[in-house]
């Protein structure tokens, strides 16, 4: 019986391996450059306004969740991008209203499911970084994981090792995750990485 | 941003396996767990913010301490006085399982500021030390982590809250430690810091001295018809926390299938309902939340719903 258990178990982990999802486009990243990073600069541009985070909820793009984040309150709303509720809310807590539909917009085109800034330190002092995930075209087996494309965008050049991963800084060979995940170079400030979760 | 991941106290079962049937089913037989009360132990311990600041004023803060060779004296004090004065600033890091050390931080200060300031100072001095009668000697491992931690927002620089998180995770043991008891690198993110609901239920009642009701259950959702009424009745003359699906409201992928399991600890602030729509206030990662969410959803979500007395 344990040997029957056994040998499913391993020809489940072996189908699992073989049918893992492929992501089509191997070169997202050089294919939407330009909207990429107009959609990041954007973001820089909006966010240290009012701090906020998009996400796309559902696979259509419709369903956006907001987060308005200030010091002492995060609020989260869930909306469809044509309610007026939308408009209305970020009007009330005094958003760039036209500059955040923009984003809306070109994340919808670009399919970027959700973009947030993250807060690190080095020598204790505050950085920050632009992360942005995009839902590529993929062929998914059934029980296969979806895959996201990450991308982190730092303000400043960083150090990668000879694989191209992410450092912690210069001095060590350290490899820096980022929320549990291994980064690739693409640029000295920009770095990617494969993921089952958008967020 | 400091308001971030507030879903990532998530159970990852790829760092867990379970190679016997007898495991399996003391597994299920430890989750059955429906309702539970935690006695009062204890006798009921209060100290305020001012006799707490007052004590931390009077310390030497520039100690350096080779029992903990990574905590830097200046960012451990500045972050203890943090903790007093604006308790509800732990932030229990991005992708760790600290989650439920949060919000026992959370209750713990309301009980017992001066405790917490004067554990934490003589853990640092001593390395070992006495909360409410529960005697802390954290390992030599637990003891090189704390300060190293990084990428986890602004707990990177709040070298106090490394040690606390990492204490209370090495001290307090529940059955999803079971596989995952010795501290190694990069544990705060995997089991070994992981939090069931009994083990919760455990740490508020040893910690705060208090009484600790809990309904609810690691798999089965509680046995409550209203969720909403169960939980406004108790709101204002109890301490509530939840053990919620986090996942449902803070989705992480496009998937529809999702595992039905909590992943995450809150403390609920307020409640209130218009309708159908429920609008929830609760405090987890160093700020509040503010959502609405429907009837329906709540009910899905909740799987505790621990009161404790104030």
């Amino acid at each position: 019986m344990i040997r029957r258990l056994f040998f499913i178990l391993i020809t489940c982990s072996l189908l699992a391996t073989s049918c893992s999802t492929k992501i089509v486009s191997t070169n997202i990243y050089q294919e939407h450059k330009e909207d990429l990073d107009n959609i990041e600069r954007r973001y820089e541009k909006l966010n240290p306004t009012n701090q906020f985070s998009l996400a796309f909820t559902d696979k259509k793009f419709n369903i956006v969740s907001l987060e308005m984040i200030t010091d002492t309150l995060t609020r989260i709303y869930e909306f469809n991008v044509t309610e007026k509720k939308l408009a209305d809310t970020l009007i009330k807590y005094n958003y760039d209203t036209a500059g955040i539909y923009y984003l809306i917009r070109k994340m919808q085109q670009t399919k970027v499911t959700w973009i947030n800034s993250f807060d690190y330190y080095v020598n204790d002092q505050p950085q920050q970084l632009i992360i942005l995930s995009i839902k590529p075209v993929t062929i998914r087996y059934i029980f296969s994981p979806p895959k996201y494309v990450a991308l982190a965008y730092f303000r400043t050049a960083q150090s990668f090792d000879e694989k191209g991963r992410l450092l912690d800084n210069r001095r060590t060979k350290q490899v820096r995750k980022i929320k549990d995940q291994v980064f690739y170079k693409i640029t000295d400030r920009i770095c990617y990485t494969i993921t089952d979760k958008y967020r | 941003m400091t308001k971030q991941g507030s879903d990532i106290c998530v159970i990852k079962s790829n760092n867990f396996h379970l190679p016997y049937k007898p495991v399996i089913l003391l597994f299920l037989f430890l989750l059955s767990k429906e309702k539970g009360i935690a006695g009062n132990l204890l006798s009921e311990i209060n100290s305020t913010k001012k006799e707490a600041l007052e004590f931390i004023d009077k310390i030497d803060r520039s100690k350096e301490n080779s029992l903990w060779p990574n905590i830097k004296p200046k960012l451990f004090y500045d972050n203890l006085k943090l903790n007093l004065e604006n308790p509800g600033s732990f932030y229990p890091g991005r992708s760790t399982n600290f989650c439920a050390y949060g919000a026992l931080s959370y209750l713990v200060m309301e009980k017992d500021p001066l405790g917490y300031v004067k554990f934490m100072n003589e853990l640092y001095d001593k390395g070992e030390a006495m909360f409410n009668n529960n005697h802390f000697k954290p390992s030599t491992a637990v003891m090189k982590a704390a300060g190293t931690l990084k990428f986890k927002g602004v707990l990177d620089i709040r070298h106090a809250e490394q040690m606390w998180f990492l204490v209370l995770a090495d001290k307090f043991k529940g059955y999803l430690n079971f596989f995952d008891k010795k501290f190694n690198e990069g544990d705060e993110n995997s089991f070994w810091a992981a939090t069931n609901l009994a083990k919760f239920d455990r740490m508020v009642n040893k910690m705060c001295g208090v009484h600790v009701k809990a309904v609810g259950s690691d798999l089965i959702k509680p046995w409550v018809k209203d969720p909403y009424s169960y939980l406004s009745k108790r709101i204002d003359s109890n301490t509530v926390s939840l053990y919620i699906n986090n996942r449902i409201i803070h989705k992480k992928n496009h998937d529809k299938i999702k595992f039905s399991i909590p992943t995450h600890f809150i403390i609920l602030r307020q409640i209130s309902k218009e309708n159908d729509m429920i609008t929830l206030r609760y405090w987890d990662y160093g700020g509040e939340t503010q959502m609405q969410v429907s009837s329906r959803t709540l009910k899905k979500i909740i799987f505790g719903i621990i009161t404790i007395d104030k």
